[in-house]
């Protein structure tokens, strides 16, 4: 009795987790006119209409953009400041770690009107450069984190005993730490990739005059319409996080990289 | 004081069988120690005993009752667990006193009776310690003070000395024993240190791959044990295969080894000719003059003084090893060929069994 | 260690991007607060103290203030009992299983607010299939409007932090020992008793991590409640990006956000101090 009821809490709550994505996967794939969950018939053409309208194709493509040079940029200095935190003394590396993670501690909106002031005072204010490092920012710690997470299964045994055999610092680093490093590099790019893909409240106070990123421009379609159009832009992010999660859980493994 | 009765208990963990038929008795009052190796299923037992396992075969009696379908908390059976298992967000007293504040013991008696369990530990000031702020020894007190104050029918160890260092391990094994036997409280005690089961205990359970082995007092263990595994786990011995001849009249065998005929005793049911085992512990062999009656000429391969002893290894001229114990005043040295006697009241003869 | 400098060289790219784009940003932001106002540009030259009189002694501002705290109590209320049987189911499995559950907690976090949002808006709106549900079991009569109003607000948010206060909690979990609650089993308590004396106040780091973290970031949620709550209920958030990007008043706006932060960090100070006996006897 009791073990039913727990079970039938559970469900509930897992339903509630779930459900609304699967309503925005379900809902894009509709061959009907209309936003319906389950969906009229099954078919790709509201991704056509999406990739036909001009102004999703433009965000679309900025937000490609954009989430790209994060990632580039986010994962080379993620892995330098992930090497240096292991060089660290527990007491430092616990305080180093804190202070790499604020970005995601903080309220997103707070860093977003800091910058925007900021970002306005050294001439950068509504530039894509500006956009982009703020996008930099934010997804610096999810980054960090994983290449951590990864490095802090290489064994310190191993960097001492490459030393042993006569290779130095860099080449300790190329041979022993960097393939090790790697999974959790991918990771640390996918979740930067994510992570800058989703951004909103960041583009919004911040975005360049007259560019939208593919969530700006959702927000405003789904203020004035609602049609499946706006359902196959998100179920774009959806796919991303699931290929995310598999990616992640067969490189370094779910619980290690969150 | 309880008598616990334990029947044919079976637990099958996948495909291996992690007990196998396990029958044990603990009288009222008595310390029954569950000796073995890692993975014998001694844990296992204490584990089903306790209710954390559900075991798939046997019964568990408490003076004649079966508990075997009784939720642990429904059992009182105190459980000291290996790594003491305190809850750290409580104090000393708070850990204590945590199964009376279960059963709703009044405050005003579970004060009194934490302060009793407390000395009976001999632990007593650190009431409003947590258990982080506590020595290994301390915390070690504690979790058997709080096994004992709630007056179990049963308590359980499991390994309760693994975790400290060898001189707190002598003074808490005393401890255990003089609380378990000021409270009368039957025992039974996981271990894998045959000298804590031999100090400690009333009978012995040597057990082998989830089965006892042998189920008898310390010195009927060490003594007379019922196969080589036993003889081995319960102390040094020199196990040599050999095939008795016949039966001595008082009901011994006449067994050859090193040249000569050895009247010895052994377990019941072997018979002349087959293949068994004969037990020389190291205090059954003393070295002699190689000429003396009946010695048996052995090499001297090596010497270890130990203090008390001179540690001795020596071969036979089959090439047969030994290890035996000589005085210590002696000037055996390597190379130097001696006489071996063998003192036949500590030898013992033993059925082969496959280890 | 002759080695070790060139290690630690290694981190100040980033202590640099972090220095120059987060440290120094939220020092504008509190400077910016004292600047003076101005028409026609974001904001003029002087220093002043009135937007902090302004905000404080209006009850348009103070009331969106109240709300937006109360609402994120409410919010991290809802999670915490939400999240706690989830931790707890996660904390219990083991392989196989495990990951599929975590995934399904995890996953959500790396779909952005906005789609997850945007999910209840398909589910609730009128004609959509909670409310044929509804209607098929005979629960309503006619199609319930929840869309713009300050439940489905929360809702959505509590959707949107779940993991935040999961993943905290079912670590804190996973570190209490089994043997502890078997230690607490033979001296006889019951399965709720032990839930109770054993596991609950264990859990609680991970309580306190996740509540912190789950009431800063719903204080300051800005999307969810301008896409579902719609222009009826005026939350903090709102209300600064109204001034920022609507009127241009950066002092003023950012006077508000110093507030809304400043609120913010007195409630979870509060709350760790209250909590603080307990943090004590539980930390790891």
């Amino acid at each position: 009795m009791s073990r039913a009821l727990s079970a039938a809490v559970l469900g509930v709550i897992y339903a509630f987790l779930l459900l609304p994505l699967v309503a925005v996967v379900a809902a894009s794939l509709t061959a009907g006119e209309l936003m319906r969950v389950p969906p009229e018939g099954l078919s790709l053409k509201w991704f056509q209409r999406f990739l036909a309208s001009e102004t999703f194709r433009e965000a679309l493509l900025l937000s490609l953009q954009v989430a790209l040079t994060t990632v580039v940029v986010t994962v080379v200095l993620a892995t330098l400041a992930a090497l240096c935190h292991r060089a660290l003394s527990r007491r430092l590396a616990a305080s180093f770690r804190l202070a790499m993670t604020l970005p995601l501690l903080l309220p997103e909106l707070l860093t977003a009107i800091g910058l925007l002031f900021f970002l306005n005072s050294i001439g950068l204010g509504k530039t894509l450069t500006g956009l982009q490092v703020a996008h930099v920012v934010i997804a610096f710690p999810f980054a960090f984190l994983a290449i951590v997470a990864a490095l802090e299964q290489v064994d310190p045994a191993m960097e001492e005993a490459s030393a042993s055999l006569g290779a130095g610092g860099f080449e300790t680093f190329r041979r022993v730490l960097l393939p090790l490093a790697r999974p959790g590099m991918l990771t640390g790019g996918l979740f930067a990739f994510i992570v800058s893909f989703d951004m909103f409240t960041i583009s919004l106070l911040l975005k360049p005059v007259g560019g939208n990123t593919l969530p700006l421009a959702l927000f405003d379609f789904l203020t004035y319409d609602f049609d499946p159009t706006a359902a196959a832009a998100a179920t774009l992010s959806v796919l991303f996080a699931v290929i995310g999660v598999v990616a992640i859980e067969r490189m370094v493994g779910l619980r290690r990289a969150f | 004081m309880t008598q616990i009765d334990i029947i044919g208990l079976t637990k099958r963990y996948g495909t291996t069988l992690a007990l196998d038929g396990v029958t044990l008795q603990a009288r009222e009052g008595e310390l029954v120690s569950l000796l073995g190796p890692s993975g014998c299923g001694k844990t296992t037992t204490l584990r089903c005993i306790a209710g954390f396992m559900d075991p798939d075969g046997g019964d568990i009696l408490a003076d004649g009752a079966s508990v075997t379908d009784l939720p642990p908390q429904r059992r009182d059976f105190g459980v000291v667990f290996q790594n003491y298992a305190l809850f750290p967000h409580l104090t000393v007293f708070e850990n204590v006193a945590y199964g009376l504040g279960v059963r709703r013991v009044p405050k005003a008696e579970q004060r009194t009776r934490v302060a009793e369990a407390l000395a009976m530990v001999r632990l007593q000031g650190l009431e409003d310690r947590l258990p982080r702020a506590l020595s290994g020894g301390q915390q070690q007190r504690v979790a058997l003070a709080r096994a004992l104050v709630i007056r179990p029918r049963l308590l359980l160890l499991d390994e309760p000395l693994a975790n400290l260092d060898a001189r707190l391990r002598e003074e808490v094994r005393w401890l255990i024993r003089d609380v378990q036997q000021r409270a009368r409280i039957t025992a039974f005690y996981v271990t894998h240190d045959q000298a804590e089961a031999m100090a400690l205990s009333d009978r012995i359970a040597v057990m082998k791959a989830g089965r006892v082995a042998q189920f008898a007092t310390p010195r009927e263990i060490y003594q007379r044990p019922a196969e080589a595994y036993v003889a081995r786990f319960t102390g040094e011995a020199n196990i040599i295969p050999v095939r008795p001849r016949d039966r001595t009249a008082g009901g011994g065998f006449h067994v050859p080894f090193g040249g000569v005929v050895l009247p010895v005793s052994g377990v019941e049911g072997i018979r002349p000719g087959d293949a068994a085992m004969l037990m020389l512990r190291p205090e059954a062999l003393s070295i002699t003059d190689p000429g003396a009656p009946d010695a048996i000429p052995a090499l001297v391969l090596g010497a270890a003084f130990l203090g008390a002893a001179l540690a001795c290894e020596v071969s036979l001229a089959d090439g047969m090893r030994l290890r035996l114990q000589a005085s210590p005043h002696g000037t055996v040295q390597p190379g130097m060929t001696v006489g071996l006697a063998v003192d036949t009241a500590h030898a013992w003869l033993m059925p082969d069994i496959p280890q | 260690m002759k080695r070790l400098l060139p290690r630690l060289l290694l981190g100040l790219p980033a202590v640099a991007l972090l220095t120059l784009f987060f440290v120094l940003p939220y020092v504008e932001m509190v400077a910016m607060s004292f600047r003076a106002p101005a028409f026609g540009q974001p904001f003029g030259s002087g220093h002043t103290l009135m937007h902090y009189g302004r905000a404080l002694g209006d009850p348009l501002y103070t009331g969106a203030l109240v709300r937006s705290l109360l609402t994120g109590a409410l919010i991290t209320a809802l999670c915490l009992l939400v999240s706690f049987p989830l931790a707890l189911h996660l904390s219990r499995l083991q392989g196989r299983w495990h990951v599929v559950f975590y995934a399904c907690i995890v996953s959500p976090l790396l779909i952005g607010v906005l789609v997850r949002n945007f999910g209840w808006m398909v589910l609730v709106a009128v004609d959509g299939p909670f409310n044929r549900w509804a209607m098929a079991a005979g629960l309503i009569e006619r199609p319930v409007r929840v869309l713009f109003t300050q439940g489905i607000v929360v809702m959505a948010l509590v959707h949107v932090f779940t993991p935040f206060m999961v993943l905290p909690i079912a670590t804190a979990l996973r570190n209490v020992r089994p043997e502890l609650r078997e230690a607490s089993a033979s001296l006889g308590a019951g399965a709720f008793e032990t839930f109770r004396r054993v596991t609950l106040p264990l859990s609680f780091p991970g309580v306190q991590a996740g509540v912190t973290l789950v009431f800063v970031l719903s204080v300051a949620a800005y999307v969810t409640p301008a896409l579902l709550g719609g222009q009826g209920i005026a939350y903090m958030p709102a209300v600064v990006v109204r001034e920022l990007i609507g009127s241009f008043a950066w002092p003023f706006g950012a006077a508000l956000a110093v507030i809304m932060a400043a609120s913010t960090l007195a409630v979870v100070t509060v709350f760790t101090l209250a909590t603080h006996r307990l943090a004590e006897r539980t930390r790891a």
